[in-house]
């Protein structure tokens, strides 16, 4: 083990960890919204996401991008992946209404309990990754090159490239929108309410099946905004891209505090960068085991996150 | 004076910024039945709660025949002789009112997993014992006919008192009461008031918690009245209902006393 | 006079059984018993191409995927069905069985028959290990902890040398001869057997327990854990109990794979596999035992044999769980048990 690597790479681990956050943020916010308003963890989340990648790729083979091409200037970029990002977040935004209607609703009409709604989920998750396997053919598929990656200038050992910059600023963005969306519309209000008790939210006249549609609905645009933004980055995917980076994503949502939009927030950055730096000393192939001890580490002696005090306020 | 079976000594209990008791001192004597009534939200079930352990007091002593149970496992205290039932009917739904029954038995059991597992002699004597101490307090409840029915098809009254039996299989020291008259009609509180005093004279110390205040004034020989977390009244029940701080404390809630 | 409590009893397989059972003798009970047995002991010799599948004969499909998703299932079901934990990673015990037969034989000789009875023991220590911390927590918390254990041991096999890596291990031993019975790759049925017996035992042992003490305090903590615990039931003991034993089921199997299969992978043990037996236990009536073992033996033998199930089959299992749990939670016999009606007068119970 190396751990002059920390110091010597510093500023790039800082930087990737932050640009690997902000991509866990995207995916994370879905699974906290909907344990708001469900009091469920959303197993086929992270199929979401996984659709809303082959979305994106989806797009740029449509548009005829075979991945030898020159890389686009700025303009026609924005424009391409402008056009991927939506129809992704449509996608991803579809299905995450779709598996609400198929995977939860009627067994949250009849009074199920808990364990029926997961295992339904479960069943839901699991259908999707086989038949994205069937219809990808098991194979690793690239994303073409559509942003020049040359390091555009450089902070310390960090190089910043073109791509980071348009993940991290549209992330931002996607965020503030969000947190806009949450704090002044009526359905935003609706998500919170239900958030904080649903019965009497239902008294006051919020009409929970569509605030419960809804708030899937922003998680999944989110996945499916932020596989276009992960695709920008690591440039493939698989049909089981979705298993690590959900439970990476979990792992953020459960750091931040369930339920706690600002913690997921916070908990993604925290998650991406212990995963950087931490892949460096010990290597990449223990990324997921440390994420996973973080993930019971916090569960079990901290279950409210790093940001209990908030979520309590939140959830009573 | 006799012997104090459950005593409650200073007990405080805050939630984040919410004290919902405040030095709140209660006994429970062998051989009495005790009553805790104050208007709702008052705190009467926290005492229940913190009692048996499932929420951790923030400060005080509670102890059962003289030995202290903070901060000892709920289970660990309900062997020790503290057994409840709940304000809303909570029973096994799925298992029938025997073995509702036999399970709070079971805790006075010695037979281990593996020991049931190879039917050792103790596991058969520990099984013929839950089995038999079970179908005699069906039987004392009244409700011997449904035994092997399943709890959740018991009708209201009859899982009220499955409910009491399962607790009494645990031959507690003292058996907490939560509302066990809610729901019922005049009729049925009367049969229950003369069936909560046939359990003292079996020889189980009660503490009930109730909103019927006829109930409690005919079977208590003790009340304590709570309000905002704060005893503010003991005695029997003639002189708790003089008592002019009770009466301040009901006046607000007249409907929901009577 | 008395009126049935419930008036509209649905048709129920389990019921009709249930009434025929209750109204045997003891000595018809043993021979029922043991007819049942000894046809699960002969069923491998009714190969034939009708039975058989595409790719291969019945008694190979009785050993894989049959038997195996069946005991397999049954293990889960203590686990899932009885305590109540909601297990995502059943394969862990699987692997950590099947890896403790190939690591052991492999540097040290070991046989099959200690390593089974070893396979086992390590499963229930890492069960041990994970559910003392990670079984106070609840539901989905615990799901997805048990998930990541799954993937986690996956992971350390393949980051591990002594696991062989991404390659695996090979050239594991095959049972020795037992009683002149000998296991060899290409026959299938000794194989069988051994898990037929494997699978008697935890059926035994599972049927004495759900009857007793530790039954009902599952049945409880499973209904209502906080009440459980105010009723005195040792929550943590009897689900740590749960988790403990079902692993061990898991750890037997594994090494009874390895034994069979003689090379694995990391590969064997993905997380597809722990979501297929908890297809076959939710499919067959999570808490019911033959429930469990029907479903499994169903879902085991379906797919192989039905040739536009095959290719798909793990899409119809993930849709299989979505429809189970709407339409059908209770699962294709269900846990419940039959209400018996009782005379109010004379306390005799009442006959429909």
């Amino acid at each position: 083990m190396d751990f002059s690597i920390l110091w010597t790479d510093f500023a790039s681990l800082l930087l990737d960890g932050i640009v690997v956050g902000a991509i866990y943020a995207l995916v994370s916010l879905g699974y906290t919204l909907v344990y708001g308003v469900l009091r469920l963890i959303n197993f086929a989340h992270s199929e979401i996401f996984m659709l809303g990648t082959f979305a994106t790729l989806g797009v740029t083979m449509l548009l005829g991008f075979t991945g030898f091409e020159e890389p686009l200037g700025i303009l026609a970029f924005l424009g391409v992946f402008l056009l991927a990002a939506t129809v992704a977040g449509v996608a991803s935004g579809s299905a995450a209404m779709l598996l609400e209607v198929v995977a939860y609703r009627r067994l949250r009409r009849n009074n199920a309990n808990r364990l029926s709604s997961l295992i339904s989920a479960i069943g839901a998750s699991l259908f999707l990754v086989e038949f994205f396997r069937i219809i990808t053919d098991s194979k690793d598929w690239d994303f073409p090159r559509l942003l020049d990656k040359n390091s555009l200038f450089q902070v310390g050992t960090a190089y910043v490239t073109a791509d980071k910059i348009v993940v991290l600023v549209g992330a931002f963005a996607l965020m503030i929108i969000l947190d806009r969306i949450i704090q002044t519309t009526k359905l935003g209000r609706g998500i919170r309410a239900v958030s904080q008790d649903e019965r009497t939210s239902i008294l006051m006249g919020v009409d929970v099946d569509r605030v419960i549609a809804f708030t899937f609905l922003i998680g999944g645009v989110l996945a499916g905004v932020g596989s276009a933004f992960y695709m920008l980055f690591y440039e493939a995917t698989k049909f089981n891209v979705g298993f690590l980076l959900g439970i990476s994503a979990f792992t953020a949502a459960v750091l931040g505090g369930i339920g706690n939009i600002r913690g997921a927030l916070a908990g993604s950055f925290v998650l991406g960068l212990i995963q950087q730096f931490s892949s460096a000393v010990l290597g990449y192939n223990w990324r997921d085991v440390v994420t996973f001890i973080i993930l019971v580490l916090v569960l079990l002696f901290k279950p409210t996150g790093l940001f209990g005090e908030a979520l309590q306020r939140a959830r009573v | 004076m006799s012997k104090k079976l459950l005593e409650i000594r200073n007990l405080t209990m805050k939630f984040g910024g919410v004290v919902a008791l405040s030095e709140v001192n209660l006994h429970v004597s062998e051989g009495e039945i005790a009553a805790l009534i104050g208007p709702n939200g008052a705190g009467k079930t926290t005492v229940f709660n913190v009692a048996t352990g499932y929420y951790t007091p923030t400060a005080g002593e509670i102890l059962l025949d003289n030995e202290s149970v903070v901060g000892v496992k709920t289970y660990k205290i309900a062997r020790k002789g503290l057994a409840r039932t709940f304000q809303n009917v909570r029973l096994f739904g799925d298992m029938t009112a025997l073995e509702n029954v036999m399970t709070g038995a079971d805790s006075k059991n010695k037979v281990g997993l593996l020991g049931s597992m190879f039917g050792t002699s103790t596991s058969k004597k520990d099984e013929e014992r839950s089995h038999k101490k079970a179908a005699e307090l069906l039987n004392f409840m009244g409700i011997s006919h449904r035994a092997g029915q399943l709890a959740k098809n018991l009708p209201y009254g009859d899982q009220r008192r499955l409910e009491i039996a399962r607790a009494l299989a645990l031959e507690p020291k003292v058996l907490l009461l939560d509302e066990p008259a809610a729901g019922f009609n005049p009729q049925e509180k009367v049969e229950l008031g003369n069936l909560i005093k046939k359990i003292r004279d079996a020889g189980f110390a009660v503490l009930l918690i109730e909103h019927d205040m006829s109930l409690v004034m005919k079977i208590s020989d003790r009340v304590s009245v709570l309000d905002f977390g704060q005893k503010i009244a003991e005695g029997t029940p003639s002189e708790v209902q003089k008592d002019q701080k009770v009466i301040d404390a009901y006046l607000g809630v007249a409907d929901h006393a009577s | 006079m008395s009126t049935p409590s419930s008036t509209n009893v649905r048709f129920n397989l389990r019921d009709k059984f249930g009434d025929w059972w209750e109204g045997t003798t003891r000595n018809q009970r043993v021979l029922f018993r043991a007819a049942v047995i000894v046809f699960f002991f002969i069923l491998p010799f009714l190969d034939n191409p009708i039975l058989g599948t595409n790719e291969s004969d019945f008694s190979s499909v009785l050993f894989y995927p049959m038997g195996m998703f069946v005991i397999m299932a049954i293990g889960l079901n203590i686990i899932v069905g009885k305590s109540g934990i909601l297990d995502l990673g059943y394969v862990a015990f699987f692997a950590i069985g099947a890896y403790t037969h190939a690591i052991l034989n492999l540097n040290f000789g070991f046989p099959f028959w200690i390593n089974v009875f070893l396979g086992m023991g390590f499963a229930m220590l890492a069960g041990l290990m994970l559910g003392l911390p990670a079984l106070r927590l609840r539901g989905d918390y615990l799901a997805i902890i048990t998930l990541g254990f799954g993937e986690i041991i996956r992971i350390l096999a393949i980051n591990f040398n002594f696991t062989g890596g991404a390659a695996g291990l090979a050239g594991i031993a095959a049972p020795p001869t037992l009683f002149g019975i000998e296991f060899v790759v290409d026959d299938p049925k000794p194989f069988y057997w051994l898990l037929l017996t494997l699978m008697l035992l935890v059926i035994w042992a599972y049927l004495r327990l759900v009857a007793r003490r530790p039954g009902r305090a599952w049945e409880a903590i499973r209904e209502d854990e906080d009440v459980a615990e105010f009723m005195g039931v040792a929550t943590m003991k009897y689900k740590l109990w749960g988790f403990v034993l079902g692993g061990a089921v898991g750890g037997a199997v594994g090494a009874v794979y390895a034994g069979q299969v003689t090379s694995i992978t990391p590969e064997n043990f993905t997380l597809q596999i722990s979501i297929m037996i908890l297809a076959c236990v939710v499919f067959g009536g999570m808490g019911n035992i033959w429930g469990v073992a029907l479903g499994a033996a169903l879902l085991g033998y379906f797919p192989e044999k039905l040739r536009f199930l095959s290719d798909t089959r793990i899409l119809f299992f993930g849709l299989l769980m979505v429809v189970m749990m709407n339409i059908r939670p209770d699962g294709i016999i269900p846990r419940k048990k039959r209400e018996k009606v009782y005379d109010k007068n004379t306390g005799q119970e009442v006959t429909r």
